[in-house]
């Protein structure tokens, strides 16, 4: 009987054309379009070199030295702009024809004219600055200078030797400092990862919906398959747990196809952790499992009302897990753990980015050792709900 | 009045449809409106960093936080979520200053500062501040200078200011906030609108329905008519309600010349959102495929042309795909609305031009729709 059941619950679950779709190519459609939208958005948030334009209004002693700093910031490694030297009118059309991001006037205050407020502007902006107080800079540091080869015996009279060698020292000074910080940044830093890793909590969780169908067609009240298997003179478990492990298997043939696809079509990078992420992902599934079961039994009302509060549970799980934008999972760990404890999609996709982002596996075992509670706790709860049922009547 | 009785029945059965869509929008748009407030002025970006403290907070210690202060925001959080808030970009960096660091400074040992960065461009602004702070520390302490003079000489280096014109008045901060509204209400318009719209031809044109409608006395013509007539006062129905919730949430911009633009751009791409409900409708009649063949389409086109992910954040090989689907126009539009200085013949007119693709669109689909229920009907 146990293979009986199993058999055909299989190829029920296989035939089910909508429920193939949303536990099977949904999610692969889903990924796809992370996939798409995705690929590009770390890159392109990283500072890409902009156009800037220089208008010279009026020739002061600082104009060749203020061109020549913004000369620095133009070639070589630390290169942040391409420089126009225009006029005015040629800078305004350029600015509103957005060619450029702004123009500077040089003048004994310089001054920056851009069109909006902005990352890119405020680059400007500082570089400017920066220009400015180099200058301020070096004044400060040669009046010092010069005061105190004022006051050296060796000093011969001749003040203007005495400046242009304070100047070329100043300037060497100033070529000659350089300062390095010491960047410990680690390396595992794409948060598009992360939506990824919803994606398989939420294809773990829909698998609930096999199992859930599978246990509606064993029970009395809800089609006259079930009414005929209580009827039946056989083990109402073994009949249960077959119809259960077949949704499982196929469950777990979703995941893997969605595995498959993401690493060889999508080119998805899981890491070298690969066993530990399948691991998670097949204690996701048991979790998915549960859920499936506990609506199926607990709930004592029509398919299409079990499937909605389904589908709600796993879409909200997701979504506090960082589906819809990873920035809500951060907040819901910070502000209101208690949900994400709660939440199974969460322990799925925390799990992986556990395992993806830090140097411990602590909280990846405390996750595993989540779902594992929450699985049990389900799947006691719906087999004591299922114990001894009968029916006067139906 | 018979067909549009019933439209309203269906609708009724159906509100709940709507009305998750209508949620879904509503909170999308309030988690984008708590950054907004109001600005014409230049004011430089900040980045937001979190500064890890081991020294004693005096002298150059102290004038290095304060600086770092001033041109950052400075976020408050406890050091076990330290590696979370910078993976999920709470803080762009978090800045080490070790133990010792002013005294071992001031003693000329070199004590480098310790950065982790999520190397985007507000991390790469905020260490190159940083980097121009510690030079002319450095170079005001190879001077010999004592701590209090070189500290006074960094504050006066550092208090040079550079003035800034702004060349636009726009409130970019509200239009920018009315842009991400009416890009998402691409996936709240398009899935609402062609599941509701889909579901009701598909109960329309149940078999047994259809056969009792044919063969009844009610000209076919008119059914048809009116059954399009409702399914438009639903459109504009629901692009209504999406616009006064723009009204509320928005505010004072949508009364300006670029809400006025928003509202034509959104209303379009609704009669849009119609023709394509129409188009699916007649070609799929099964009801289990519908919010499949919904989820798949909204979606897709959300993703695809901007809605979620902003379109300059997209490889450009999907922005060339997605030119084919309405979406495309209706989101650059937003975008170009959203930018709209004035309204010249200049900037005004491939706004319009967007206008007349997405209508060259509803033409499209509804010759479609129009092909495709001939030959159902001969074949019926």
């Amino acid at each position: 009987m146990f293979w009986h059941n199993f058999k055909y619950t299989l190829k029920n679950l296989l035939k089910n054309k909508p429920l193939i779709f949303w536990t099977f190519a949904f999610p692969l459609i889903l990924g796809n379009l992370f996939f798409l939208a995705f690929q590009d958005i770390e890159k392109k948030e990283q500072l890409e070199i902009f156009n800037i334009a220089i208008v010279e209004k009026e020739k002061t002693d600082h104009t060749q030295i203020l061109k020549n700093a913004y000369m620095t910031f133009s070639e070589g490694e630390s290169e942040l702009f391409h420089i126009e030297y225009v006029s005015q009118e040629k800078a305004e059309d350029l600015l509103s024809d957005k060619e450029i991001i702004g123009y500077v006037i040089l003048s004994e205050n310089p001054k920056v004219v851009v069109s909006k407020n902005g990352i890119e502007e405020t680059i400007l902006k500082t570089v400017t600055e920066s220009i400015v107080e180099e200058i301020s800079l070096a004044t400060t540091i040669q009046k010092e200078k010069i005061i105190d080869g004022l006051s050296k015996p060796e000093f011969d009279g001749n003040i203007e030797f005495l400046k242009i060698q304070v100047q070329k020292e100043v300037e060497e000074i100033l070529k000659n400092t350089t300062v390095s910080l010491k960047d410990n940044s680690p390396t595992n830093l794409s948060y598009t990862m992360v939506e990824f890793y919803t994606l398989i909590a939420m294809t773990c969780l829909y698998g609930g919906m096999l199992t859930m169908t599978s246990i509606n067609n064993n029970l009395a009240n809800m089609c006259s398959t079930g009414k005929r298997i209580a009827v039946a003179p056989t083990k109402k478990r073994n009949v249960i747990f077959s119809s259960v492990l077949a949704s499982f298997l196929v469950q777990l043939l979703g995941l893997a196809l969605l595995f498959i696809y993401t690493i060889f079509v999508l080119n998805v990078d899981y890491g070298n952790k690969i066993f530990f992420i399948f691991l998670l992902s097949i204690l996701g599934s048991l979790a998915g499992v549960a859920l499936g079961c506990i609506i199926a039994t607990l709930l004592k009302t029509n398919e299409n009302t079990k499937i909605g509060i389904l589908l709600a549970v796993t879409m909200s799980g997701s979504f506090f897990s960082g589906m819809m934008g990873i920035t809500m999972k951060y907040q819901i760990d910070k502000n209101i753990p208690i949900i994400n404890y709660l939440n199974p999609a969460n322990m799925i996709t925390d799990g992986l980015y556990s395992l993806y982002y830090y140097q411990t596996n602590t909280k990846f075992y405390f996750n595993v050792i989540s779902l594992l509670i929450f699985s049990a706790l389900l799947i006691i709860l719906s087999i004591e709900e299922l114990r001894r049922q009968k029916y006067d009547s139906i | 009045m018979i067909v549009f009785k019933t439209f309203l029945k269906v609708l009724n059965k159906n509100k709940g449809i709507i009305l998750l869509y209508t949620l879904i929008l509503l909170i999308f748009a309030y988690f984008n409106m708590e950054n907004g407030e109001t600005t014409t002025n230049f004011y430089a970006e900040k980045t937001d960093i979190y500064i890890l403290l081991e020294d004693e907070n005096i002298g150059l210690t102290k004038n290095l936080v304060d600086y770092l202060k001033s041109v950052s925001l400075v976020k408050e959080i406890k050091e076990e979520k330290l590696e979370d808030a910078l993976f999920y970009r709470d803080v762009s960096m978090i800045i080490k200053i070790p133990k010792n660091y002013r005294i071992d400074t001031l003693n000329g040992i070199n004590r480098e500062i310790e950065i982790q960065s999520t190397g985007d461009y507000t991390a790469s602004l905020e260490k190159m501040l940083l980097e121009k702070y510690l030079r002319i520390q450095k170079i005001y302490l190879n001077e010999q200078l004592e701590e209090t003079k070189v500290i006074e000489q960094i504050n006066e280096t550092l208090n040079k200011k550079v003035t800034v014109e702004l060349t636009s008045t726009l409130d970019r901060s509200s239009l920018s906030k009315a842009k991400l509204y009416f890009n998402f209400s691409n996936y709240a318009i398009l899935a609402g609108l062609v599941f509701v719209i889909c579901l009701m031809l598909t109960i329309f044109k149940e078999e047994k329905i259809k056969k009792r409608t044919l063969v009844s006395s009610l000209n076919y013509k008119k059914y048809n008519r009116i059954l399009f007539l409702s399914n438009g006062l639903f459109t504009i129905i629901l692009w209504l309600l999406y616009v006064l919730l723009g009204f509320v949430l928005i505010g004072k911009t949508m009364l300006s010349y670029h809400g006025l633009f928003f509202m034509i751009n959104s209303f379009i791409f609704s009669m849009c959102a119609l023709s394509i409900a129409l188009l699916i409708g007649n070609v799929s009649q099964n009801k289990e495929a519908l919010s499949g063949i919904v989820n798949v389409v909204a979606l897709g086109s959300s993703f695809l042309c901007g809605a979620f992910v902003p379109m300059e954040f997209l490889p450009k090989s999907v922005v060339k795909i997605s030119h084919v689907l309405p979406s495309y126009w209706f989101i650059k539009n937003n975008d170009l609305i959203s930018n709209l200085e004035q309204i010249s013949l200049k900037e005004v007119h491939p706004i319009i031009t967007n206008f007349a693709i997405l209508i060259g669109f509803i033409i499209i689909f509804s010759i479609g729709t129009n092909l495709i229920s001939k030959k159902k009907l001969k074949q019926s």
